[in-house]
């Protein structure tokens, strides 16, 4: 290395240092609030999980035996992940159509089918929730329709089954869906299509093997959120579902604020994060393997 | 204009000062006092906080919570209580006087102590208002059930409502239906195995919070609830009779109590002196809150199932200390038993 070339890059290094060391300063507020209300209370969760007694004074792993020994909470575990497997296959087979209309609308229509899509958004939860009552109640909008059309003499069952609540949870999830999927969608080359279609490749053909694959990235994403919100909506699950249609958060609602057995409802709140987590990490992985296949 | 480190600084400093304003404006300060969902909090916030800011000069900060929500916060903040006063049912007073979650109640500093009933305050709290639980229906939708044992056929189990043990009209209701196969105090299994059978015959089991409106939504036309929640839903125009069973209708009281360590001691006692006073108590019983009044002074609504309060000692009552220990089985049990 020449002189010239080492005086020219040392303030550089320096500069570089200097720079480094403001990142990490940076990153130290975003650290210490993820610590202290995150890390911090999932610790607390995890402690408080190793207690045998709801007055948490006898260390031990009785809660964790008394859940993992009854048969009953592996049902609901299996049955929490499932619905939100549904929501997710739901939020897919309506989403991605609609996000590839989104991409052949004109700039004006797009803007409007965005405020449409996000529109519930600004809607809280609750009264989300509660209107779906409305639409699937013995005397709601769908059985009325059905029966004034003659289509049905006595009212269908829609609420407090899983089907009602599979059909709620897609409509309050998918904006979670569609945000992500459309914001990787617009980024694609409209070209690649003419393209695949200059090379004899039919519609389907271009859409399974050039825009699907493109749109991974925002598909597993969307996935992601939809999956995790859907797993956890305990007041959807709980007004739309009833409580004969017992998941996770029900069960951790009943343990900490109806009995206080804090132990077992960590032991709950645990199994929840850690299953949540599991199939979470799994679609990460399928999605990571798909950008790098595109990439390879 | 520019801003520098210490501009933005100071302007911070500034609004965070502001916000302190309001409460040096107040003369007396302010309580922090739970109420129930629903009808309590819209009554509370509509009539209670009016008089006390009028009467008292004290700004009244309401926590809309379930009983049972109240012992948890309170029992997770761990001596430094996030409410003034609590509002209790029978069960959860049990578990928060067990877990000390209390100042001792001194009565005597209530002015309208002598308006009260005998044993109406205690060295805990005091009684603010009764509840009856009975059967609501549909008179339009089916014709009015006799007992809990009704419930269980047709025409009204196909459109039942149920809810499970997580409150005390739960809990008190599925008690008297299991007195009916063999059951009792202790032991509403029967009730359990009897519902069991019929269940896929039943229109709703739901939370407590979510039956008025499925009632009110025609999902189910009968279900076990208190003559508030009945006189509420009436007011909205839902059409709905209360019934009271053959066996009788089941009786508690409300009660409110101060929170331990709590710094508004005094504001608290003059909170509760006016929640039991007359001219609260007659606000609170008229439509559309309707209360069960305390107050000696205040006569009974005319649509009650009882003439006066000393009438509701032949109600069914039910204890709750030997109830709180068995619950969390019996809602494990209510899972297992009502799953799908």
């Amino acid at each position: 290395m020449s002189v010239a070339s080492t005086a020219l890059t040392s303030p550089l290094r320096g500069e570089e240092k200097r720079w480094r060391l403001a990142e990490w300063q940076l990153a130290l507020p975003l650290t210490l609030a993820f610590s202290a209300l995150f890390l911090a209370p999932l610790l607390l969760l995890v402690a408080t999980s190793f207690f045998n007694d709801d007055k948490i004074t006898q260390p031990g792993f009785a809660s964790w035996t008394k859940f993992f020994g009854d048969p009953f909470n592996y049902k609901v575990i299996f049955d929490t992940l499932l619905l939100g497997l549904k929501t997710v296959c739901a939020t897919v087979v309506i989403g991605y159509p609609l996000a590839l209309v989104f991409m052949d609308l004109s700039p004006r229509l797009q803007k409007v089918l965005l405020f449409v899509i996000i529109m519930p958004m600004l809607l809280s939860v609750v009264v989300r929730t509660f209107a779906w009552i409305v639409v699937l109640g013995r005397e709601g909008v769908i059985n009325q329709g059905l029966m004034w059309l003659g289509v049905i003499s006595e009212p269908l069952r829609l609420l407090q089954t899983e089907l009602g609540l599979v059909i709620s949870l897609t409509q309050i999830e998918m904006p979670l869906m569609l945000l992500p999927l459309i914001s990787v969608m617009s980024r694609l080359d409209p070209n690649l299509r003419d393209a695949s279609a200059a090379l004899g490749a039919s519609r389907w053909r271009t859409l399974f093997t050039v825009i699907v694959p493109l749109s991974m990235p925002g598909l597993v994403a969307g996935c992601l959120l939809v999956f995790a919100s859907s797993t956890t909506a305990f007041i959807s699950q709980t007004v739309i579902g009833g409580v004969r249609l017992i998941y996770l958060p029900l069960v951790i609602w009943q343990q900490s604020l109806v009995v206080y057995n804090w132990p077992l409802a960590a032991v709950a709140s645990l199994s929840l994060v850690v299953s949540v987590l599991s199939i979470i990490a799994a679609l990460s992985y399928l999605g990571r393997r798909s950008s790098r296949h595109l990439q390879g | 204009m520019t801003f520098n480190r210490r501009s933005l600084l100071a302007g911070m400093t500034a609004l965070g000062g502001a916000s302190f304003l309001p409460h040096i404006a107040h003369a007396k300060g302010s309580i922090v006092a739970t109420t129930y969902p629903g009808t309590w909090e819209d009554a509370y916030r509509g009539v209670i906080a009016p008089m006390l800011k009028k009467k008292d000069d004290i700004d009244l900060e309401l926590a809309p919570l379930f009983a049972m929500d109240q012992i948890g916060k309170a029992k997770a903040a761990r001596g430094a209580p996030p409410f003034d006063v609590f509002v209790l049912d029978p069960g959860p007073r049990i578990v928060g006087m067990e877990g000390g979650l209390f100042e001792k109640f001194d009565a005597k500093k209530l002015s309208n102590l002598g308006k009260l009933p005998a044993g109406f305050a205690d060295d805990v709290g005091v009684h603010v208002s009764a509840q009856v639980v009975g059967i609501a229906y549909n008179p339009k939708k089916v014709p009015a059930p006799k007992g809990w044992g009704d419930l269980l056929k047709d025409p009204w189990v196909s459109r039942l409502g149920i809810t499970g043990f997580q409150t005390t009209f739960g809990t008190s209701s599925l008690i008297e239906m299991s007195k009916l196969f063999g059951g009792s105090l202790t032991n509403p299994e029967p009730a359990l195995v009897e519902l069991k059978k019929v269940l896929p015959k039943i229109a709703a089991v739901g939370l407590p919070a979510a039956m008025p409106g499925l009632f009110q939504q025609g999902q189910c036309d009968v279900m076990y609830t208190n003559t508030q929640t009945v006189a509420t839903l009436k007011g909205k125009g839902v059409d709905v009779e209360f019934v009271k069973p053959e066996s009788g209708s089941i009786a508690f009281y409300t009660t409110m109590h101060i929170a331990k360590g709590t710094d508004q001691l005094d504001n608290a006692y003059k909170y509760l002196d006016l929640v039991v006073g007359k001219d609260a108590q007659e606000a609170l019983t008229k439509p559309p809150y309707n209360f069960v009044p305390v107050n000696k002074d205040v006569p009974l609504p005319a649509d009650l199932p009882m003439k006066s309060l000393d009438e509701m000692t032949k109600y069914v009552e039910h204890d709750w200390s030997k109830i709180n220990p068995l619950r969390a089985a019996w809602i494990e049990k209510f899972n297992k038993e009502m799953a799908k």
